[in-house]
C-alpha cells in the first residue's frame, strides 16, 4: 500500500465502480490538494457523479482506494462514512434537495444543528451565508415559495455554512439559467477560497476553465486528456435546406 | 390482464396489505351471509333481521375504509415516470386501482361464501358434522340473488371508493410553486377539501420541485362541536327511562337508539378533530427554539397531520367505544356471541390496519426528505429519535382525549 502524498487532502487510486454490471469508473486516480478548486469535466454519463459519490463516501468503493487526510475512506463502514460526511464534507446536488417543511435558514442551519451546534450559533451562521448568497431577505420563506435559483443558493449556503474541509459540488448550476449559474458559481468559489475550503466540482469544461485551479476530464469512466470526439460522418445524410 | 400482472409482481408487504383487505372483506361478507341465514331461519322476526343487517354497516364501513387506504398506498397504482408517456396516465391508473381493489375484495367474498357453505354443510366434500346453528338456516335452500347481492356489496363499495379517492384531479389546485406564484399557490390550495387523496395521480409532476404544503387542518371546532353534541344527545337519550331500543345481536344489549346516535356523533367528532389534533402535536413539538430532532419531528408531523390524523381519530373513536362498552358490560355482563366478537374484531382490526397503512404511506412520502437527510450525513439515530418523538407526542395527546371521551360516553349509561 502506497502512502499518499502529504499535501493532498483527498486522494484516490485506481477507482473502479460498476452500476449493476455497467462500468461507471474504470481505474480513475486523482489527488486533490488542500484549498484548491478541482474540476471534473466530461459529457453526461462519463462517471462524474459516481466519482464524486465515491470520493464523498456516499457510495462504497468496489475496487481501488480513497484516502482523506491520510485516513482510508474505502475501508470505512457505513456509520463511519456517515460521520465523515457530516463532520468534514459538504455536498451540493444538481437540483436543490431541500427539506420542504423547513424554511430557508432552517434548511441552511440543519447540518450545523445535526453536528450539535447550538441553535443560535447555527442560525447566525446560516443567516450570514444566506446574506452572502443574496437570499438573506428570503430566510423565512419555505422552499416552495422560492424560484429554483434561490433554492439552489440555499443549498449552496447549507453546504458552506458548516465550513466543510472538502465541498463536493455535483454540477451545482445544472438547473439554473446562465446569469444565475455564473453568479452562484462565482459566489461558491469565492467563499471557498476565502475560507480555505477544498472544492471538487463536477461541471462543464467552460465553467471549469473560468474557476478551477486544475481540471480532470472523464470519458466513459476513464481519465482522458481531451474530450474532443471525432465529428459525426456527414455521408449518407440528406442535406437540409434552411430556407424553408 | 395488467392488474393481475402488476398484482403478482408486487412486494410482499404490499401483498400482505392486500391480503388484509381480503381477510376484512371475507369477515364482513360472512357477517352479511349470517344475517341472511338468520332472516331465512326466522321469517317471522323481520325487525330483528333488519337490525342485524344495519349493524353490519359498521364492519362494512371499516372494511371499505381499509380497502381505500390500501389502494391509495399501493405502489402499483402510483404515477410512475415513463408510464404516463406510454398512455398509462391518471385515468387508467384509477381504473387499475379499482380493479386491484375489486380483485382482493372479491377473493375475500368468495372465501366468506366457501366458509358459510362449509358450515351449512352444503359443500359435497368436507361435509361438516357440526350441528348447524340458528343463523345458518341449514335446512333451507339458499336464495342465490340474495347471496350475490350481499357478497357484491363490499367489492362494489371498495372499488368505487378507491376509484373516487384516486380520480384524476385538476392539477391546478396544487402546483409546484415555481417562480413568483408561490403565494398565489398557497392561496389557491386553501379551498382544497380535506379528504382529497394525498398522492392522487396528477399530471406528470415536475421533478425536484417542492409542492406547496397543505393548509393547517381546521376541523378542530367542528370536531369538538360534533363530539359535544354527540355526548349531549347520548346523555339526553339515556336519561329518558328504560325504553326498548336497538339491540346488538349476539347477546350484547344496546342502549336506546338515541344513545347509539350519540355514540356515532361522538365517533364522527373524534375523526373530524383528529387531523387538527395531530397538527397541534406537531406545532407543540417544534415550538420554543427547537434543535434538529424536535424541528424535524414537529415539522414532519405538521406535514403529515392530515394523513395520520384522520385514521388516528377513527382508532380513538373505536377505542373509546370499546372502553365504554367494557365499562358498561364489564363484570357480570351478558356473554358476547361469536358473530358480535367477529364484528368487533373486524372493526378494531380494520381501523388499526388503516392507521398502520397511513403511517406507511407517510413514510413513503417522506422518502425524498429522508434521502436528503442521509446525504447530509444525518445519523440514523436522529431520524429514529424524531420518529419516536412524533409517535410519543401523538400518544401523549390522543390517549387522554380518548380516555376522557370514553369516560364521558360511559358515564350516563352506567349512572342509571
Amino acid at each position: 500500500m502506497v502512502t499518499p502524498p502529504d499535501n493532498d487532502v483527498l486522494w484516490a487510486r485506481a477507482l473502479h465502480f460498476q452500476h449493476n454490471g455497467s462500468p461507471a469508473l474504470c481505474g480513475v486516480s486523482l489527488g486533490v490538494r488542500e484549498g484548491e478548486i478541482f474540476a471534473v469535466t466530461g459529457p453526461r454519463g462519463s462517471g462524474k457523479t459516481t466519482l464524486l459519490q465515491c470520493l464523498a463516501g456516499l457510495l462504497p468503493v468496489q475496487r481501488g482506494e480513497v484516502w482523506f487526510n491520510s485516513t482510508p475512506v474505502h475501508t470505512m463502514g457505513a456509520i463511519t462514512r456517515e460521520r465523515l460526511r457530516r463532520d468534514r464534507f459538504g455536498w451540493i446536488d444538481p437540483a436543490p434537495l431541500l427539506l420542504p417543511e423547513l424554511n430557508a435558514w432552517e434548511n441552511a442551519a440543519l447540518p450545523l444543528m445535526l453536528r450539535g451546534t447550538s441553535r443560535r450559533r447555527a442560525k447566525t451562521s446560516a443567516l450570514e451565508w444566506l446574506e452572502r448568497l443574496d437570499v438573506g431577505d428570503r430566510a423565512r420563506k419555505r422552499p416552495y415559495e422560492l424560484p429554483q435559483a434561490d433554492r439552489q443558493r440555499i443549498a449552496v449556503a447549507r453546504a458552506l455554512a458548516s465550513c466543510p474541509t472538502v465541498l463536493f459540488a455535483d454540477e451545482p448550476t445544472a438547473s439554473l439559467h446562465r446569469a444565475d449559474a455564473g453568479q452562484v458559481l462565482r459566489t461558491l468559489t469565492a467563499a471557498a477560497r476565502s475560507h480555505g475550503i477544498t472544492v471538487v466540482l463536477a461541471t462543464h469544461p467552460a465553467d471549469a476553465v473560468a474557476v478551477a485551479d486544475r481540471t480532470m476530464s472523464l470519458l466513459d469512466g476513464r481519465q482522458v486528456r481531451t474530450v474532443h470526439l471525432p465529428p459525426v460522418p456527414e455521408e449518407g445524410r440528406a442535406p437540409c435546406s434552411l430556407s424553408v | 390482464m395488467l392488474a393481475l400482472r402488476l398484482a403478482r409482481g408486487a412486494h410482499p408487504l404490499v401483498q400482505f396489505r392486500r391480503l388484509l383487505v381480503a381477510a376484512a372483506s371475507a369477515g364482513t361478507g360472512f357477517l352479511l351471509l349470517c344475517t341472511l341465514g338468520y332472516a331465512l331461519a326466522h321469517p317471522e322476526a323481520s325487525a330483528g333481521s333488519v337490525q342485524r343487517l344495519a349493524w353490519c354497516a359498521v364492519p362494512t364501513a371499516a372494511t371499505v375504509y381499509l380497502a381505500v387506504t390500501v389502494a391509495r398506498t399501493d405502489p402499483g397504482t402510483r404515477p410512475r415516470s415513463g408510464l404516463s408517456t406510454i398512455g398509462l396516465g391518471p385515468a387508467r391508473l384509477m381504473a387499475l386501482s379499482a380493479v386491484t381493489t375489486a380483485l382482493s375484495t372479491v377473493l375475500g367474498s368468495l372465501l366468506a361464501l366457501l366458509a358459510f357453505l362449509h358450515l351449512r354443510g352444503d359443500l359435497p366434500v368436507l361435509r361438516s358434522d357440526r350441528t348447524a346453528a340458528g343463523f345458518l338456516a341449514a335446512d333451507q335452500s339458499l336464495p342465490l340473488p340474495a347471496v350475490l347481492t350481499l357478497l357484491v356489496l363490499v367489492p362494489l363499495a371498495a372499488s368505487l371508493g378507491s376509484a373516487l379517492a384516486l380520480r384524476p384531479k385538476d392539477g391546478r389546485a396544487r402546483r409546484p410553486g415555481r417562480t413568483d406564484t408561490g403565494a398565489q399557490t398557497a392561496a389557491e390550495s386553501g379551498d382544497v377539501p380535506d379528504d382529497r387523496a394525498p398522492d392522487s395521480p396528477d399530471e406528470m409532476s415536475v421533478p425536484d420541485l417542492p409542492l406547496a404544503p397543505r393548509p393547517a387542518p381546521g376541523g378542530l371546532p367542528w370536531g369538538v362541536a360534533t363530539l359535544a353534541a354527540g355526548l349531549a344527545v347520548e346523555t339526553h337519550a339515556s336519561g329518558g327511562g328504560q325504553q326498548q331500543g336497538l339491540h346488538l345481536p349476539g347477546g350484547l344489549a344496546g342502549g336506546p337508539a338515541g344513545v347509539l346516535a350519540g355514540w356515532a356523533l361522538t365517533a364522527l367528532g373524534l375523526a373530524l378533530a383528529g387531523p387538527a389534533l395531530a397538527y397541534l402535536c406537531g406545532s407543540l413539538l417544534q415550538s420554543m427554539s427547537p434543535g434538529a430532532v424536535r424541528l424535524l419531528a414537529g415539522r414532519g408531523l405538521q406535514e403529515e397531520a392530515r394523513r395520520i390524523g384522520r385514521p388516528l381519530g377513527v382508532v380513538c373513536a373505536v377505542a373509546s367505544a370499546a372502553y365504554a362498552t367494557a365499562a358498561l358490560y364489564g363484570g357480570a355482563g351478558p356473554s358476547l356471541g361469536p358473530l358480535t366478537v367477529l364484528g368487533a374484531v373486524l372493526v378494531a382490526g380494520c381501523t388499526l390496519a388503516t392507521l398502520a397503512t397511513a403511517a406507511v404511506e407517510a413514510r413513503q412520502d417522506r422518502a425524498d426528505t429522508i434521502a436528503a437527510l442521509v446525504r447530509l450525513g444525518a445519523p440514523a439515530t436522529v431520524l429514529r429519535t424524531a420518529a419516536l418523538l412524533r409517535a410519543g407526542a401523538l400518544v401523549v395527546v390522543f390517549v387522554p382525549v380518548t380516555w376522557v371521551v370514553a369516560e364521558l360516553a360511559a358515564m350516563p349509561l352506567t349512572r342509571g
